[in-house]
């Protein structure tokens, strides 16, 4: 049985008739299993992951015909049992390590407050623990760490405090959020690389969002493309990368200045991601898509197994290959 | 081929106050860059966060003076240049910016933001200038009807092909675009690049393309100049510095971009550390303390830049990487 077991999730703000932000999302992790999710902004990859930490408030609404975590039934869970979950067995690093912290503590103070919440670790316990987790996440001179305020600390050590705090409860599933967009590439390298390490190193499953494929390519093995709140491939790395199915996998790669080296230009999708209220009828890439057809246009294609992946396209590309 | 710009030794050093008792510091963010850019060609400089890129972008501007060094744009030293003679130079250089949502006047018309600079620094009367907007609109790809609409009415990548055509509006000799693509997702990134190639054809425009992308710069640039802690580290023609780096920094800058294949047989160079801190540099070569290869003579002396190959380099040992 999977870790994580996400059918047909929706996600709507406003009422019923509202374009729904995430559309009939399948998803399901095993444990210790890299998954990456992909997309342009607007494609619906945050909210996902927001809906499963129960992180969407009014007037956004959730449905879906099943979100099980280990087990649990996310759905029906009260806010008191959730909170025993979220942070502990699900935990989650965001994009920008500036904001995740709290600037008014100490780095030691945010982490013992995870112990003392989910583990019940108090005083000099907790204090141990803590600098037991900095030195985990190979922060140099941990010790004097402690007592640093997030102002001190680079974009890099603040990333590396979030992920402390996040692998204080020994999480099952962490999800990170697009966690190296706002850091260098030297320092890119680095916590990608810790946050293989530690995924192997605890048998975590790790979900991994971004919009940089080449980071998909080095760590995830199992990657889902989306657009526009839908899943539109589901396959395997590096598979995807050689044969991708769907029109909008293969444009995106494209769009990569590495895959047309040496040539002119770069080969581009046309306009721009459709909107929430200018939504085609049919197929949601069928205003850009190079290889429509008519069909395309007046119905929406279904997510379904093809030769290497799941596609949702009624004219799946690549497929002849062996 | 005509050289528009031409920088000797330049330098920009800050002073900064460290509080009542100390005495103020003083920050070389930029040290000894030197460069001859011909018209239609493309610099690219890349580097992280913190190493000169953008001091470099605002003294090629005339946004500030440099501290020593010259700077010749078109042929004309800035340095003792007057007044109706800066104002000339300026409109030979324009810029582009990293974020399309703080360079744009929220309260401006984008016709009137584009006519602008032709009020500014041209004689044309109302009907002309509405001409040459309009003419400018259709080469950077948006509909004569944008001409009345405000900035909040347009996407990210839309907002950028609106900030380089006002940079093109007055033909400069010089573009210098600091980080033109990093807000923007990368199938639109892909669209602006190509927009930045077609206008360089069209008008034969210099570039100054400031990036920490290198898959971006790969494509674009004709030169790339890397920069650390404010000081050049290698400079050279793009093919033979991607094909062999002889600085470590730029070995560690290329190991470090993810790439879309990667080859698990290659080991990746790992550098530690982070940035040092530019209002105390460590002695001798500013990268010796994460540099792999690090010698005794790396901790005293500073390499001077000096010519190997084809390229300039800032390392004691560039032979050996040859």
């Amino acid at each position: 049985m999977p870790l994580l077991q996400i059918n047909n999730l929706n996600v709507r703000f406003g009422d019923a008739s509202a374009v729904p932000v995430v559309d009939g999302l399948d998803l399901s992790v095993d444990a210790g299993e890299i998954l990456a999710i992909v997309g342009e902004s607007g494609s619906g990859k945050s909210v996902t992951m927001m809906a499963l930490m129960g992180l969407i408030d009014a007037p956004g609404r959730i449905s879906a015909d099943a979100m099980t975590f280990n087990g649990l039934d996310m759905l029906s869970l009260s806010r008191r049992q959730r909170r025993k979950v979220v942070g502990k067995d699900i935990a989650m690093i965001f994009q920008d390590p500036m904001t995740a912290l709290n600037p008014s503590y100490t780095v030691g103070y945010q982490i013992e407050e995870v112990l003392h919440q989910h583990l019940g670790l108090k005083g000099r316990a907790a204090r141990q623990r803590a600098l037991e987790l900095l030195q985990k996440v190979e922060i140099p001179a941990a010790e004097s760490r402690l007592d640093a305020y997030p102002h001190q600390l680079s974009g890099g050590m603040s990333q590396r405090v979030a992920i402390a705090m996040a692998i204080a409860g020994e999480p099952r599933l962490l999800i990170a959020d697009e966690p190296t967009t706002a850091l260098d590439v030297t320092i890119q390298a680095q916590i990608m690389e810790l946050l293989v390490n530690l995924q192997q190193a605890h048998d975590m499953a790790l979900i991994l969002i971004t919009h940089d494929l080449a980071v998909v390519a080095e760590t995830a093995r199992k990657v889902c493309v989306m657009y526009a709140g839908q899943a539109v491939e589901l396959g395997q790395v590096p598979t995807l990368f050689e044969h991708p199915a769907h029109p909008y996998s293969e444009a995106l790669l494209a769009a990569i200045p590495e895959h047309s080296l040496g040539a002119e230009r770069l080969a581009t999708l046309p306009g721009i991601v459709p909107g929430r209220y200018d939504r085609p009828q049919g197929c949601l890439l069928s205003p850009r898509c190079p290889y429509v057809q008519d069909h395309c246009r007046a119905q929406r294609p279904a997510l379904e197994a093809q030769a290497h992946s799941l596609v949702r396209c009624f004219y799946p590309l690549n497929q002849e290959v062996a | 081929m005509s050289v528009v710009l031409t920088a000797n030794n330049l330098t920009r050093h800050y002073t900064v106050s460290r509080g009542l008792f100390k005495g103020s510091a003083v920050v070389q963010a930029l040290n000894g860059v030197s460069f001859e850019l011909q018209a239609g060609k493309t610099l690219a400089v890349v580097g992280e966060s913190g190493c000169g890129k953008s001091t470099l972008a605002r003294a090629l501007t005339l946004i500030e003076q440099p501290s020593a060094g010259s700077l010749q744009i078109d042929g004309v030293e800035v340095a003792g240049a007057s007044k109706a003679e800066r104002k000339q130079l300026r409109r030979d250089v324009q810029m582009v910016f990293q974020s399309p949502y703080a360079s744009l006047n929220p309260r401006q018309k984008i016709g009137d933001q584009l006519a602008e600079p032709l009020l500014i620094n041209t004689s044309l009367n109302k009907t002309e200038r509405r001409e040459r907007v309009q003419k400018m609109m259709e080469q950077v790809g948006l509909r004569p009807e944008h001409y009345q609409r405000y900035p909040h009415m347009f996407s990210g990548g839309q907002r950028q092909r609106i900030a380089l055509a006002r940079a093109m509006m007055l033909q400069p000799k010089v573009l210098v675009a600091d980080e033109p693509t990093s807000a923007l997702d990368v199938s639109i990134q892909a669209q602006v690049l190509n927009l930045f190639m077609d206008l360089q054809q069209q008008f034969n425009t210099a570039y100054v393309f400031i990036s920490h992308n290198l898959a971006v710069v790969r494509h674009v640039a004709d030169d790339v100049l890397v920069m650390y802690l404010g000081r050049p580290a290698e400079i050279g023609p793009k093919n033979d510095l991607y094909a062999k780096p002889l600085h470590p920094y730029t070995q560690a800058l290329l190991s470090a971009t993810p790439t879309l294949r990667p080859d698990p047989e290659k080991p990746k160079l790992r550098i530690v550390g982070e940035l040092p801190n530019p209002l105390n540099p460590p002695s001798g070569c500013a990268f010796h303390k994460r540099c792999p290869y690090a010698t005794e003579r790396c901790a005293s002396e500073v390499p001077p830049l000096r010519a190997v190959d084809t390229r300039q380099v800032a390392c004691h040992y560039a032979e050996q990487f040859l």
